[in-house]
């Protein structure tokens, strides 16, 4: 054998482990354990779902202007993949320091699995004051918290009232009837009371939620509970059943724009921005994402859904957004602190500036008479809210069978008890 | 008419007189034997980084997705196992039934008219029409295209305020108009018609490339004899590319049968499930509910379907033994 060729063979001989190191070094490369090797530098994950700037990227900016000896490198991950991206990246061992979670089980997201599966930190005594009351169980596990509340989103109507003014309609109507009464003087105009996408499953269930509120919670504001101990079930609830009920009368009665079943996000920033619709379902932040695409004189205020015959406006209102540490973190006295100065009233009015949502620990401090939720200030101090429901569900399973029971209900192919019982049906998994 | 060309081999035409090697012809040396070892040394060391690849990445992947589908595993933390109870589940849930047939029916369905389609466009272009070279760039062109990016653009085109019902309504046909993704008949329909769309300039490029292979001289002498067109086609033009339609249906057949980008982009599986297939239900149940070892059971189920319609289809386009 010549030399040549006896070193074409080892040469190839060490082409299989080199390719082999690099696909591994490649592949354990690909997460961000640490921000570099500064020992109070670390790396943040959190979802994004458009263009315009983060709070979370301008908080780390925030963090990092008051701390120049700290780096945070930021991860933005897109939203609707977020829930699996940092499912895997826990499962790898790379997940970043600082991870954006939700409150309870009920998404991919919840930070209770998380906490149950051992992959976040119990933070501290500020994370667990933050914790709204009667809340407690979707942030903590035997008496420990693991996510640190950020927002106080509230789930109602986003509703242009310069588009409504331009109708005709000058006060937000507060019963069915009078909301019955304008959706009918509307769709002879080619226009709608409300934009609805009912081909996007979240915005199908938010609506209903949102509807929910004053049918259900309103009356019963203990159902989750009572249907996690098995006292009640969503077929049995007549609250269930006339807020699906609703759903089918304001399709019916016009309510919602033409082809509503078929549309998507799109429909509801056209609709708004476009002056089309009046209001939608959205979580209040996504009024400031719209609002900067239509007109000046649109002026969006939150409002809230007409109550039953009888009852009382009651909205939806919960912190959807949590900051957690990851407990394989190399970096977590770094990461705490952090999460420490998200609590600070400088950290929090920095969050609603740049995101529109009411901050959690200084919503109560803030001035909102002259803000989008001007209307919803007396129902928020008298405690007229409920947390997100689906938050509380046990799994992603039962919200998945509400969107797409709304879905069915928009098109005929469900009824209502069908919906209801499917509900069940997921809760059981 | 045969010609000897050495002792014991004959040869059919003067084509292979001159192709078929002979025996010292064109001076070719015959390379001095290897010994054994060195040949299979040489085999293993040149092919082992492919075969890693292909084992470790492709098949111990595989082999580990299907092992997590007797488990209850949600994709953190510790897992089960628990035997067929995915399957059991599968069969028992009317809306998994549902997606298997719609996985059936998109493929099947596009296949069949994309084929018909895709075969009907080749001969129309394979000789003779002058801008047939043209033609085939645009028929072709949705190949290449983003599925994903083109099924947005059909989602606008079949929005309810689309062009679509804008061209329906200017013809007066208002009541034909409607949200054609959220129909719960139509919807599934409209997935349909974006795999056909992109899928015919597949068959297209394949049946030319068949059809290529078709010799003239006996198209010419069927027609001295008086054949029609069809006869020609049917009789002469379909057997000669046989493997062609082989390959084209059974590539076809594969990939509407895990079709998903398309779904995913027009309709999201909706309205109300009526779109869902068993690929859309094996990302919704493994990444969005959380429950991956059922996810993984239709996954497992899904590769089954797809190998076993494979090897029918495979075995049913196959040339006959007679015909060689």
């Amino acid at each position: 054998m010549t030399q040549q060729r006896r070193l074409t063979r080892i040469a190839g001989l060490l082409v299989v482990p080199a390719t082999a190191a690099l696909v591994l070094a490649g592949c354990s490369g690909s997460g961000s354990r640490s921000g570099d090797g500064n020992a109070d530098s670390f790396t943040f994950t959190f979802a994004t779902s458009n263009n315009l700037e983060s709070p979370y990227e301008a908080l780390a900016k925030a963090y990092m202007e008051a701390n120049p000896d700290i780096t945070i490198t930021t991860n933005p991950t897109p939203n609707d993949k977020y829930g699996e991206t940092i499912r895997t990246q826990f499962q790898a061992g790379n997940a970043s320091d600082v991870v954006q979670t939700t409150p309870g089980s009920g998404d991919a997201r919840g930070l209770v699995p998380l906490a149950e599966a051992g992959f976040l930190e119990p933070l501290g005594d500020t994370a667990t004051s933050l914790v709204p009351s009667g809340s407690e169980p979707l942030f903590e596990i035997d008496g420990k918290t693991y996510g640190q509340p950020m927002d106080f989103t509230i789930g109602a109507v986003v509703a242009s009232m310069g588009t409504a003014a331009q109708n005709g309609i000058d006060e937000w109507p507060t019963t069915m009837d009078q909301f019955y009464a304008e959706c009918e003087t509307l769709t002879g105009q080619g226009k709608s009371m409300l934009a609805l996408a009912g081909a996007a499953g979240p915005n199908a269930g938010l609506t209903a939620q949102g509807i929910a509120a004053t049918r259900v919670y309103e009356v019963e504001p203990d159902f989750n509970t009572e249907r996690a101990a098995g006292d009640t079930t969503f077929a049995e609830s007549t609250g269930w059943k006339d807020a699906l009920q609703t759903i089918i009368d304001l399709k019916d009665r016009g309510c919602f724009q033409p082809g509503a079943e078929g549309g998507g996000f799109d429909a509801i920033t056209n609709g708004l921005a476009q002056g089309t619709s009046i209001g939608s379902f959205i979580p209040s932040g996504s009024a400031v994402e719209i609002a900067s695409a239509a007109p000046a004189e649109a002026n969006f205020k939150v409002q809230p859904f007409p109550a039953a015959k009888g009852e009382k406006p009651f909205v939806l209102a919960s912190s959807n957004y949590t900051i957690s540490i990851n407990a394989k973190s190399e970096k977590k006295d770094a990461a705490a602190a952090f999460v420490e100065w998200l609590s600070t009233p400088e950290a929090q009015e920095k969050y609603y500036e740049v995101s529109g949502l009411l901050p959690i620990s200084e919503y109560k401090n803030l001035d909102l008479s002259d803000t989008i939720y001007s209307p919803i200030v007396d129902i928020l101090a008298e405690g007229s809210y409920t947390t997100l429901p689906n938050n509380v569900w046990p799994n992603p399973a039962v919200y998945e069978a509400l969107q797409v029971g709304v879905q069915g209900l928009l098109t005929g192919q469900t009824q209502i008890d069908q919906v209801l019982q499917n509900m069940d049906n997921a809760w059981g998994e | 008419m045969s010609t000897t060309l050495r002792s014991g081999q004959q040869v059919a035409t003067e084509t292979e007189r001159v192709v078929l090697p002979r025996r010292g012809g064109r001076g070719r040396r015959v390379p001095p034997p290897r010994r054994s070892g060195q040949l299979k040394f040489g085999y293993w060391w040149w092919a082992l980084p492919g075969i890693v690849f292909v084992l470790g990445i492709h098949y111990l992947a595989t082999g580990i997705g299907g092992f997590f589908a007797f488990t209850n595993w949600t994709g953190i933390g510790a897992f089960e196992i628990v035997g067929l109870d995915n399957f059991v589940r599968i069969f028992q849930d009317p809306t998994k039934i549902g997606a298997l047939g719609n996985t059936l029916f998109l493929a099947f369905g596009s296949v069949i008219i994309s084929n018909i389609l895709g075969l009907g466009i080749a001969v129309g272009l394979n000789r003779g029409l002058k801008s047939r070279y043209i033609l085939r760039t645009l028929f072709f062109m949705p190949v290449v295209l983003s599925p994903l990016a083109t099924s947005y653009i059909w989602k606008f085109i079949f929005d309810f305020n689309g062009p679509l019902n804008v061209i329906l309504r200017g013809a007066g046909l208002d009541s034909v108009a409607r949200a054609w993704i959220a129909d719960p008949t139509w919807a599934i329909w409209t997935v349909l018609v974006v795999l056909v769309w992109q899928n015919i300039g597949f068959a297209m490029v394949i049946y030319m490339a068949g059809l290529a292979a078709v010799p003239v001289e006996i198209e010419e002498a069927a027609a001295i004899d008086g054949t029609t067109v069809w006869q020609r086609f049917w009789h002469i033009t379909l057997p000669s590319i046989r493997p062609a339609v082989a390959i084209a249906t059974t590539l076809g057949l594969v990939n509407g049968l895990r079709v998903f980008d398309q779904i995913m982009a027009l309709t999201g599986g909706g309205p109300a499930g009526a779109t869902e297939n068993l690929a859309t239900q094996v990302y919704k149940q493994s990444f969005a509910l959380g429950n991956f070892g059922y996810g993984a059971a239709l996954a497992l189920l899904l590769t089954v379907i797809i190998l076993v319609f494979a090897v029918i289809q495979q075995r049913a386009t196959a040339e006959r033994p007679e015909e060689n």
